[in-house]
């Protein structure tokens, strides 16, 4: 007989999340201060079953599905903390919809068998850890970014500051996308290196380097480098900074989608 | 409660009146010592640059103050005319005084409503009447609750929010935009005297540093002495604002003095982040074509203004629920006042039908001598206090909720008579 813990499933923690975006999304429309406090429970306790259905469910972290799966975990984790740190500023409204995008891509790919050859190597365990956290490093500058612009809009439209969605400041924003790309580009590049090091354990293939993975991943790496260098050296900030975050973001979603082929299904 | 309100406020009397009639300084104790020992009474004062209100309460009295009395009284203590001030001040007792200090705490009588300065003075006119123990238990319940009332309002309403005055908008602008001032450059331009304000806000903001430029030397020098900055030559202005991150604009140039050309020529030398621009000057100091939200925020006195009458149209949409929670609160202090009140004569009822009770049971069980068990005892005494109990219900109920109309007999003293109770 299955015991409760066995029967959360994908849709238990979905729909909690999906309810806290819900309730976050009416105190938009009608602040009550209860609605965000409920939203944040829902959150919280979606948060839980995706811990327990990760664990109990034992998913492969290195399958397309249980990678996006956990990136969507450690990005619950990142809007609770920020809800009950930054209580005035509407997380759920940024964060959720990404979540739940993922969570949405996982159970679309829904490919969770695990890589066959090399992938419990020290390689193989160090280019998966290493790409799954820069991949968390995207997702926060991604968030960042949109949020910027929202704030950037409401500047440009000169709107009431105390009036409509909550948000942090320009700069608060500016701040944790640099943060995050300073965060992300030496994890990313350490990530394919040791990704590379999995091959020549494996036995490289010349058809790998043209696989929709590895060229995704380094399409991800060039243009972190091009972010990096925009940033530092020509001083672009603001509103280019966060285009070019969302790019990509954007690319990194193509290299979470694309099948594991570069390293055998080890990967973010 | 015999609660009595005599006051002004700007609505009554012009600020010349509201000066003269100020309990300001050693005046304010003064005037409760005296007022309580005159009448012997709790006396309250709240006195700010918009209302002059005097609180009198005498619990254990028959009747409220006299409103004339208070009013001579507020004639003497400032040497002004009685028929001069008289026709300008307005008196309310008992539920409409209570009604209308909960409004004034919540600011719903205030000249800007919303705003969040009058919750204060309220509590320091309590502080000041507890602390020449001039407050009792009228007065004491009855601030306390408005405090509560006006917290009430402010958290559950929309009504304090924004503000409403054009430096404030203007320095929220700014915290829209940079987080921490620790690291920032303000520079002023110019002299003009409605800088003033929102250079006295931006400086509590911490810059790391303020420079000041003018087209005359000296006024910058002024300036800048005033506000702990530093004055740099006219023409060193677009390095100056290569270097700004906020700049406050109040010059009385006819004509803008920084055009989107030359300011483009600016901001192609700047590696810092958003520039916010407050310019306050009339005419405008900065072509408004600059503001793209992203490089440069540029905020005029039209956009502050805009701001600010949005914001107190925004309050005036709150002002309903907050009045629906002024009467909630009004109800339940004046049903409270009266549990209160007849709180004692609740517990004498209950003594006497207990005692009556108690003798009840003692006779009974004399009778039944020894016959009963100790279940049987407990029994019949719980059956008495059942009915003791369902009798004393409505009368006890009644005078919780009892509504005195001042025509007609109290119900407290139809049931003191009914019950033989002692006054």
């Amino acid at each position: 007989m299955l015991t409760w813990i066995e029967k959360i499933t994908v849709t238990c923690f979905a729909a909690s999340y999906a309810v806290a975006f819900g309730l976050e999304l009416w105190h938009l429309f009608r602040p009550r201060p209860i609605l965000r406090f409920v939203a944040l429970g829902f959150g919280g306790a979606g948060l839980f079953a995706h811990v327990i259905y990760m664990t109990v469910q034992s998913v492969p972290f290195v399958s397309p599905t249980g990678s996006m799966l956990l990136l969507a975990l450690i990005l619950s984790v990142f809007y609770v903390g920020e809800a009950i740190h930054h209580q005035r500023v509407a997380w759920a409204l940024f964060v959720l919809p990404l979540v739940l995008g993922l969570i949405g891509l996982a159970v679309l790919v829904q490919t969770q068998s695990p890589p066959t050859e090399g992938w419990q190597s020290f390689w193989g365990i160090a280019h998966g850890t290493l790409l799954m956290l820069a991949a968390v490093g995207v997702s926060v500058g991604f968030i960042a970014s949109v949020m910027y612009l929202v704030q950037l809009r409401r500047l440009q439209a000169k709107l009431p500051p105390n009036q409509g969605l909550p948000l942090l400041n320009l700069e608060r924003l500016e701040l944790m996308n640099r943060r995050a790309i300073l965060w992300s580009f030496p994890l990313l590049t350490a990530g394919l290196l040791a990704g590379f090091a999995l091959q020549l354990y494996n036995g490289m293939l010349l058809q790998d380097l043209f696989s929709v993975r590895i060229v995704s991943v380094l399409g991800l790496w060039l243009v972190f480098a091009i972010l990096l260098y925009l940033r530092y050296r020509v001083h672009v900030r603001g509103r280019q900074l966060a285009l070019w975050t969302m790019f990509a973001f954007a690319i990194l979603v193509l290299a979470l989608v694309s099948s594991h082929d570069f390293s055998k299904g080890v990967g973010p | 409660m015999n609660l009595l309100l005599v006051g002004g406020s700007f609505k009554t009397m012009p600020i010349e009146m509201r000066e003269k009639l100020a309990f300001d300084g050693p005046k304010l104790p003064a005037a409760l010592n005296e007022l309580s020992a005159r009448f012997g009474c709790e006396a309250a004062i709240l006195s700010t640059c918009n209302r002059v209100e005097i609180y009198v309460a005498r619990a254990g009295a028959a009747t409220a103050l006299d409103a004339d009395l208070i009013a001579e009284y507020i004639a003497e203590f400032h040497q002004l005319p009685y028929d001069q001030i008289r026709a300008s001040l307005y008196a309310l007792t008992n539920e409409d005084a209570v009604k209308h200090v909960f409004r004034v705490a919540s600011s719903l009588d205030s000249l800007i409503v919303g705003e969040g300065q009058i919750a204060g003075q309220v509590k320091q006119a309590y502080e000041s009447a507890q602390g020449g123990g001039t407050a009792g238990i009228v007065l004491h319940s009855l601030f306390q609750q408005a405090l509560a009332v006006a917290k009430r309002v402010r958290t559950q309403t929309g009504i304090s929010k924004g503000h409403v005055s054009v430096s404030s908008v203007a320095v929220d602008y700014v915290r829209q935009v940079h987080d921490h001032f620790g690291d920032k450059t303000v520079l002023v331009i110019g002299a003009g005297k409605m800088g003033a304000l929102t250079l006295k806000h931006l400086r509590e903001l911490k810059p790391e540093r303020i420079l000041v430029t003018n087209r005359s030397p000296e006024k910058a020098q002024d300036i800048a002495k005033e506000c702990g900055g530093s004055a740099i030559p006219w023409d060193q202005l677009d390095d100056a604002l290569v270097e700004a991150d906020i700049v406050l604009s109040t010059t009385g140039a006819p004509e803008p003095i920084m055009t989107r050309r030359r300011f483009d020529g600016i901001l192609a030398r700047r590696s810092r982040g958003t520039m916010v621009i407050l310019d306050i000057a009339v005419p405008r100091d900065f072509d408004p074509r600059i503001h793209d939200g992203d490089r440069a925020c540029l905020f005029n006195v039209d956009d502050l203004k805009r701001i600010q009458e949005e914001t107190l149209k925004e309050r005036q949409e709150h002002v309903k629920p907050s009045e629906a929670i002024v009467e909630q609160d009004v109800a339940r202090f004046l049903s409270e006042w009266r549990r209160k009140k007849n709180g004692p004569i609740i517990a004498q009822l209950r003594q006497e039908f207990e005692k009556h009770g108690m003798a009840v049971s003692a006779d009974v069980l004399a009778k039944f001598n020894g016959k009963l068990s100790e279940e049987d005892k407990k029994y019949l005494e719980g059956a008495i206090k059942l009915v003791l109990n369902r009798i004393l219900h409505g009368p006890i109920s009644a005078l919780a909720e009892e509504v005195p109309e001042p025509s007609k007999h109290t119900l407290r003293e139809a049931m003191m008579k009914l019950f033989r109770l002692e006054r």
